[in-house]
């Protein structure tokens, strides 16, 4: 006999009665399922105007709506490609005036209409300084929202350009006026509607559970269409690994990036998941500070050098680390840009891999090892700086000592400064560094992306490195301006070049996003720049729902 | 001095020690490089860096914010997570039952499994089971705990699959415990960290159990006890593990802090959300309200369990409650 009868034995046989004891729910139609996403973060606030993270922002997908959103294309020029949401059409009354026409069927999660009072109070809200919120800056352009009629909203902008419907559509989620507009604005940020959010999504909120899970049920009288999964919980697991761990042990459905070529591995050989690559909206660089770390108004000792810029970047086999480190799962950027932009294209001219060269230049530049060091020095100072890199991130570390390998081979001595996020904010926000490996997203539009990180209107923001270049500025200012694609890509691609013959950074690589989503999961469909932003969309076929689809609560 | 009075004496200092604690971690935090803002990978803007950084008055003189916090301590106030956006108090309200469940499921592992070794090996010492069993504690407990539990979540979580990966519970069918089930599957959840945890400790538990037996087996009255012909049985557990309690009790006060220090590994491995991960996470983003707070209530957990060791080694020793009562420190006893 295994189990003498004992109070130990008969504890275990419950646990293990109870555990046995599923509960079998009784959904089996076309609209059950329970999709679990293993996230890694967890949002500080469902409040869209303050919440910054890329987490919030999925969930925010399901809750609140934008009154159109740019479709699988990505265009963001003019207004063709783009998808009705909230406002059912929209039409051009002159040059700068928008009207869209909301959609009569849209309701708040607690039952009012949603009105045009709603657009012109998310407007104002968004662009209140006490709100604080990071998309204001990209709405600079629109100079008012004002409401025509309850169903009729009205942006004026500022000027002309081809991106006008883009930012008035894409950066804003509308917000329930009636439910908002008591509480104070500076106090948004901490405000109790951002823990129990109400919006007019195809997703209600249901629950919270701090450091635990948010979980949403589909609202099956969303206008648009019912949603095709009943159920979304975002699971929160600190861990990337044991995120991954619980997709590929089935106690999750979707881990939406898997990061490292031996997460994707374990995920293709894993029978019940399918992998699905998708353009990331990521691209990673190795910034040089052009300023002194002392004083930012001087010049920095090695990098206000263009010429030490491009032959240190002559010296980097950007390929060969990506082989080292991505296999397959990235690209070299041809510039600051994720593959996400459509201004993205190889030709762009960059500084090629070129040790002999990189020698040369340096040598040319009074940098050779007088004493046989092995490190090349001028003046009795070596050539040598510090990488400042975040300890998160394995893949930013990896390249870090990639690179102190190959700038060693040209006799450059790297420092590799590993330290926690929090300390690399502070210092590459206050330009107490000599060169960092960074990470940038970008939104579909390259227009606010790279014109707030490499120009000076980035200066105390997000241009770390301080690198200012008139003749990119002027480039970019017709870029973005420019009335068509066609017109805009050869301006963009000269502004690029121009950017790269300067150096300012050493663009790294740009990663693919591949995710891992349960096999029974039809119609997945994942956008580069926001993959949830079509999850309603998503179905499970009846008959291939399992346990936790049926489950009611 | 009365018991009363020693365990008044006890108190002031056990509040002293929180005091210090606190106001140690308070401006050890302060003075620490990095800046309280956003997330922990991402480089926040740093014009909102700032605005965080009024509204919650960290640009204010760190004397001047320790004032403020102490006077708001007193009102039971611990401030506001700007990380989490919301009362300290309601986070921790929040996490601190899953680290006592974790830490409380771990320690009766712990107890009960290092006992039971310890006299095990104390019963067989230097016998074969006995050294087989001490290089298995002493690789046990060498083991780091990260590792010892990344290969308990590979092995029985991802491959096995007899375990959870991770979290609380089942989050389909129980995001909050209402049923019976729902308490098997809580748990269930905890068998993997709690091992990991307990493991750990049992393997230092028995090495000090067994030591302790080995020192009173040699005591006099043991060896009367046998001459006398008592039953091999009542002599190691009412004569031997009685007077061998007394270091068994004090390594309950030591354990304390080695639990909640673990609990700080474990919890965010097996994304278990309990103070522990709470308190790693506020630190990563220099959420000073909330590292504070996690340090406060850690310090009196641990201040609290090793006064009540010390309460319990007066009832276990009566010759403590005699030194006791003659002006000695239980604690140097």
């Amino acid at each position: 006999m295994l189990l003498r009868p004992s109070l130990p034995s008969f504890v275990v046989i419950g646990v293990i009665t109870i555990i046995g004891c599923e509960r079998r729910g009784g959904c089996t139609g076309a609209n059950c399922g329970t999709l679990i996403n293993a996230a890694v973060a967890e949002p500080g606030t469902l409040l869209p105007p303050s919440s910054e993270d890329i987490v919030a922002n999925d969930i925010n997908e399901q809750l609140f709506l934008k009154l159109a959103d740019v479709g699988m294309s990505e265009n963001t020029l003019g207004d063709e490609d783009f998808q009705p949401l909230l406002a059912q059409k929209w039409e051009w009354d002159g040059p700068l005036t928008l009207v869209f026409h909301l959609d009569p069927r849209a309701r708040w999660h607690d039952g009012a209409p949603v009105t045009a009072a709603d657009v012109e109070f998310t407007f104002n809200a968004y662009t209140d300084s006490a709100v604080g919120s990071p998309f204001r800056p990209k709405l600079r352009r629109i100079a008012s929202v004002t409401q025509r009629d309850s169903l009729s909203a009205v942006f004026r902008f500022r000027e002309r350009y081809p991106e006008m419907f883009y930012d008035a559509v894409y950066h804003m989620r509308i917000l329930p006026a009636h439910l908002l507009r008591p509480v104070p604005r500076d106090q948004w940020r901490t405000a109790a509607f951002g823990r129990k959010p109400i919006g007019s999504g195809p997703y209600k909120f249901v629950s919270w559970q701090p450091a635990q899970a948010i979980e949403l049920v589909a609202d099956s009288t969303f206008f648009l269409g019912r949603p095709g999964v009943r159920r979304l919980i975002w699971r929160f697991t600190p861990n990337l690994q044991v995120a991954v761990q619980q997709v590929i042990a089935d106690q999750a459905d979707i881990r939406e990036q898997l990061v490292t070529p031996e997460n994707v591995e374990r995920a293709r050989a894993t029978p019940q998941l399918s992998v699905y690559t998708y353009r990331g909206n990521v691209y990673t660089y190795l910034t040089f500070n052009e300023r002194s770390q002392e004083d930012t108004t001087k010049a920095h000792p090695l990098f206000a050098d263009r010429e030490l810029r491009r032959a240190l970047s002559m010296a980097v086999d950007r390929a060969s680390l990506l082989k080292s480190a991505l296999d397959g799962l990235a690209k070299v950027p041809p510039g600051p840009m994720s593959a996400l932009l459509w201004i993205w294209d190889p030709d762009i001219r960059q500084l090629p891999y070129d040790t002999a060269q990189a020698d040369r230049r340096l040598n040319a530049l009074g940098w050779r090892d007088h004493d046989g060091d092995g490190v090349r020095d001028k003046n009795g100072q070596p050539l040598s700086f510090h990488i400042l890199v975040p300890t998160s991130s394995v893949l930013r570390r990896q390249y870090a000592r990639l690179l102190q390998e190959q700038f060693r081979a040209v006799g450059v001595r790297i420092e590799i400064d590993e330290l926690e996020p929090s300390v690399v904010n502070q210092r590459v926000a206050t330009g107490k560094f000599d060169a960092a490996i960074l990470s940038r997203s970008n939104d579909p539009s390259p227009s606010s992306g790279i014109a707030q990180t490499w120009t000076r209107a980035g200066f105390g923001g997000s241009n770390f490195g301080r690198y200012y270049s008139p003749e990119f500025e002027r480039v970019v200012d017709l870029a973005v301006t420019a009335a068509s694609r066609d017109k805009a890509k050869p301006l963009w691609r000269a502004a690029m070049e121009t950017l790269n013959a300067d150096a300012p950074a050493i663009f790294l690589y740009a990663l693919d996003n591949v995710a891992a989503v349960h096999k029974r999961v039809d119609n997945v469909q994942l956008r580069p720049d926001s993959w949830a932003a079509v999850l309603r969309t998503w179905r499970i076929p009846p008959d291939r729902l399992i346990d936790r689809d049926r489950v009611e609560r | 001095m009365t018991v009363a009075a020693w365990l008044l004496r006890r108190l002031v200092a056990s509040i002293a020690i929180i005091v210090a604690v606190v106001t140690f971690v308070f401006i050890l935090i302060h003075l620490a490089p990095g800046r309280p803002c956003g997330g922990r990978d991402e480089i926040v803007d740093p014009t909102i860096c700032e605005q965080v950084n009024r509204q919650m008055g960290f640009d204010r003189p760190i004397l001047e914010q320790y004032g403020l916090y102490l006077v708001a301590l007193a009102h039971g106030n611990l401030g506001y997570s700007f990380s989490l956006r919301r009362p300290v108090r309601d986070a921790i309200d929040d996490t601190l039952p899953f680290t006592l469940q974790l830490a409380g499921v771990a320690l009766v592992l712990d107890f009960l499994l290092g006992l039971a070794l310890g006299i095990y090996q104390a019963r067989r010492a230097n016998r074969l089971p006995d050294v087989i069993l001490g290089n298995v504690t002493l690789f046990v407990y060498s083991l780091p705990t990260f590792w010892l539990a990344l290969l308990l979540l590979l092995v029985f979580g991802e491959k096995l699959a007899w375990f959870p990966v991770g979290g609380p519970s089942d989050p389909v069918l129980c995001p909050v415990i209402d049923s019976a089930f729902c308490v098997a599957d809580r748990l269930w959840h905890l068998v993997l960290p709690a091992t990991t945890l307990g493991l750990v400790g049992a393997a230092g538990t028995a090495r000090f159990q067994r030591a302790a037996m080995l020192a009173v087996a040699s005591q006099d009255y043991i060896r009367t006890a046998r001459a006398k012909g008592v039953p091999e049985r009542r002599v190691v557990l009412h004569h031997q593990l009685r007077n061998a309690l007394l270091s068994f009790i004090t390594r309950f006060g030591l354990a304390l802090p080695f639990l909640l220090t673990g609990a700080v590994l474990i919890e965010t491995i097996f994304a278990w959300p309990g103070m522990g991960r709470l308190g790693f996470e506020a630190i990563l983003t220099r959420d000073y309200p909330l590292v504070t707070a996690t340090a406060l209530i850690a310090s009196t957990i641990v201040v609290a369990g090793n006064l009540v060791a010390d309460l319990l080694l007066g009832v276990a020793d009566p010759r403590l409650r005699v030194r006791a009562a003659e002006d000695l420190d239980i604690v140097t006893a």
